[in-house]
């Protein structure tokens, strides 16, 4: 087909602002990060002169760095994971249910994104901790005799980004779930397939939209995600944001923080695309 | 082959029944249409034979045995929606498959069905498309061979051509009734289209607010309507008024029998179809009420009317263009007696 010229530029200017935006502060930081991940470590200056591999050297050789993404992407996993089964059945009946309490339910879908970030990880640690809410109370009625370990352990984290990007899984994957036309879940029905076999077969496939970008979503936050583990990891579990901060700020070893950082971005990329592969919809377009 | 029998079917929803006990004797293989507006209940009605919805009273058979505690999944019925809920995941053949897989049987026998049925709606070769692939009369075809491939009892179909352009749906028509007469199943059609209803059905069930207004093969419908409502919704149609006197009701066009139980000097409604009255030229001699021509609609093979009566009445009229008649024109309107139907008294 042949586009006239004057219309071939007007979905680029369409997208300029963003472009521009995203341009001057994501991409030209980040190259900046890929930068500074190659110079040499200074004295009293953020880097010094020339360039080396030393910083990756140091991630790789040192069992410890590795570990701790590791952790990281296992956090992340089971977060995720427990997100869509938390997720899938409230996505589920804020799509199909009665619309009678609807409006509540997105209420109580967005809440945890109504408390800032700190106040809510703090909310935790009072819920979580060894002489918390929850261990007072199992205690108190003599379920427990000890303080169950909630808090400053893998756990405590991922209880508490669970609840707080529990929305980010829901929300895509309610949208999936109302664009499925129900007429197709009354087809399968006629042709004789039970209300369970008609969820198998038709709709949990066609709302594999919305759980892969609900998956995405959750998973690349989870990996990311610095306020919650640094104040309910503590200083005894620590994820690899956690351990990029402590570099570039406590330590100021601005160009091995930048190769750690780089190194969690291109372990979780390499993650999603394998997701992606293997969630690929040969029936849409 | 399913005989179907609905006994005093109701539904109401809490606000008064949207069905109210209406029944229906389906003989095996008839095809039969549920005609009438939106809200008329056609649809709840095919949704309750389906199973999609709980009757509120009364009883669904299929061969005597009621179905109305019987979940969808086990009535063994084949339905055809609007937008024909292909999945959109599964190519046709997959989409085929599915009714089969569900009654478990196996694999060569499942393949020799689809490949006989994609025969029979002219799909060979089209097995591995997606539906999207698909043109909209192509999709209409799977949703209907899909139905048709678990040889169910009975075909139920939910508007399925409201979504075609109108040279597809005329071909769709012929093309859905000639395949139903070949398998030879007990169908029920839901339309609230009176062409697709009339051309198609062994026999029309008219419905309005819940209730069967008439229910008889095209030709009764169209002229023996039962009632005014039926009369208006069916067709066009002219209502001409007239006092009964011995049996006879005197009109513009002149005195027509009647063969009711009128009393004397009640004045009736009389059914007039645009069609079945003649347009002659006023100095033509024959007899007939004179008229004047206020408009006409030329549309090919027809020519509509609009005509003033000497009394003043407006009355549609429908003839071949082989005599054409100009705006302004005195003509003589010709209607047999024996084309007026009563349609009662006025109230």
């Amino acid at each position: 087909m042949i586009v006239p010229p004057r219309k071939r530029f007007g979905p680029l200017l369409l997208i300029a602002p963003a472009a521009i935006l995203l341009g001057v502060f994501l991409v030209l930081p980040y190259l900046n990060i890929v930068v500074m991940s190659f110079r040499m470590p200074g004295q009293g200056t953020p880097y010094g002169p020339g360039f080396t591999l030393g910083n990756y050297g140091k991630f790789f050789s040192d069992f410890f760095y590795v570990q701790q993404v590791i952790n990281t992407l296992w956090i992340g996993f089971l977060t995720t994971f427990i997100c869509l089964v938390l997720g899938y059945p409230v996505a589920w009946q804020l799509a199909r249910g009665a619309s009678t309490f609807r409006a509540l339910g997105y209420a109580l879908v967005l809440s945890p994104l109504l408390v800032g970030i700190v106040i809510r990880s703090y909310g935790w640690t009072i819920l979580l901790g060894n002489n918390g809410i929850i261990n007072r109370t199992l205690t108190g009625w003599g379920l427990i005799d000890g303080p169950l370990p909630l808090m400053y352990n893998a756990l405590g984290i991922i209880i508490a980004l669970v609840h707080v990007f529990l929305p980010f899984m829901i929300l895509p994957i309610m949208s999936a779930i109302q664009g499925i036309d129900p007429s197709l879940e009354a087809a399968a029905r006629s042709l004789g397939a039970s209300k369970v076999t008609s969820f198998r077969r038709i709709t949990l496939p066609l709302s594999l939209p919305g759980i892969q970008a609900g998956c995405i979503l959750v998973f690349v936050l989870s990996l990311s995600a610095y306020v919650t583990p640094s104040l309910i990891g503590g200083l005894r579990v620590k994820t690899m944001a956690v351990t990029v901060v402590d570099a570039l700020i406590d330590t100021f070893q601005w160009p091995f923080g930048s190769a750690l950082a780089l190194m969690l971005s291109v372990t979780g990329a390499i993650f999603v695309v394998i997701f992606g592969r293997l969630t690929v919809m040969k029936w849409k377009a | 082959m399913t005989e179907v029998s609905i006994e005093k079917l109701t539904k109401d929803y809490g606000q008064g029944p949207a069905v109210n006990s209406i029944s229906i004797r389906i003989a095996e293989g008839e095809f039969i249409s549920l005609l009438g507006p939106s809200g008329c209940g056609k649809t709840t009605t095919l949704k309750m034979i389906a199973g999609f919805e709980d009757a509120t009273e009364g009883a669904i058979r299929f061969d005597g045995r009621d179905v109305v505690h019987v979940p969808v999944e086990k009535r063994d019925i084949g339905m055809v929606f609007q937008n024909y809920a292909l999945f959109p995941h599964m190519t046709v053949e997959k989409n085929l498959a599915f009714g089969l897989e569900m009654r478990k049987l196996p694999k060569d026998e499942i393949r020799t069905r689809i490949a006989k049925v994609l025969d029979m709606v002219q799909l060979t070769g089209y097995s591995e498309r997606y539906p999207r692939q698909l043109s909209g009369g192509q999709q209409q075809r799977v949703a209907l061979a899909r139905a048709l491939v678990i040889e169910p009892k009975i075909l139920l179909l939910d508007e399925p051509l409201a979504n075609l352009d109108a040279k597809l749906r005329e071909e769709m028509r012929v093309f859905i009734r000639d395949l139903q007469r070949r398998v030879g199943i007990t169908t029920v059609y839901v339309t609230h289209d009176q062409a697709e209803a009339m051309t198609m059905s062994d026999r029309v069930v008219v419905m309005f607010g819940g209730r069967i207004a008439q229910i008889g093969t095209p030709s009764d419908i169209y002229e023996r309507p039962a009632n005014l409502e039926v009369a208006e919704f069916v067709g066009q149609v002219n209502i001409i008024r007239g006092k009964v006197g011995n049996r006879v009701v005197s009109t513009a066009f002149g005195d027509v029998p009647v063969s009711g139980d009128f009393a004397d000097g009640a004045e009736l409604m009389l059914a007039l179809r645009p069609e079945a009255v003649e347009l002659l030229p006023i100095n033509s001699g024959a007899t007939g009420a004179p008229a004047k021509v206020l408009s006409s609609y030329y549309s090919g093979s027809l020519v509509d009317y609009r005509l003033e009566l000497a009394t003043g009445a407006v009355v549609n009229v429908q003839t071949f263009p082989r005599t054409r008649f100009a705006d302004g024109d005195q003509v003589l309107v010709h209607a047999p007696s024996d084309r007026f139907w009563p349609l009662g008294i006025v109230a």
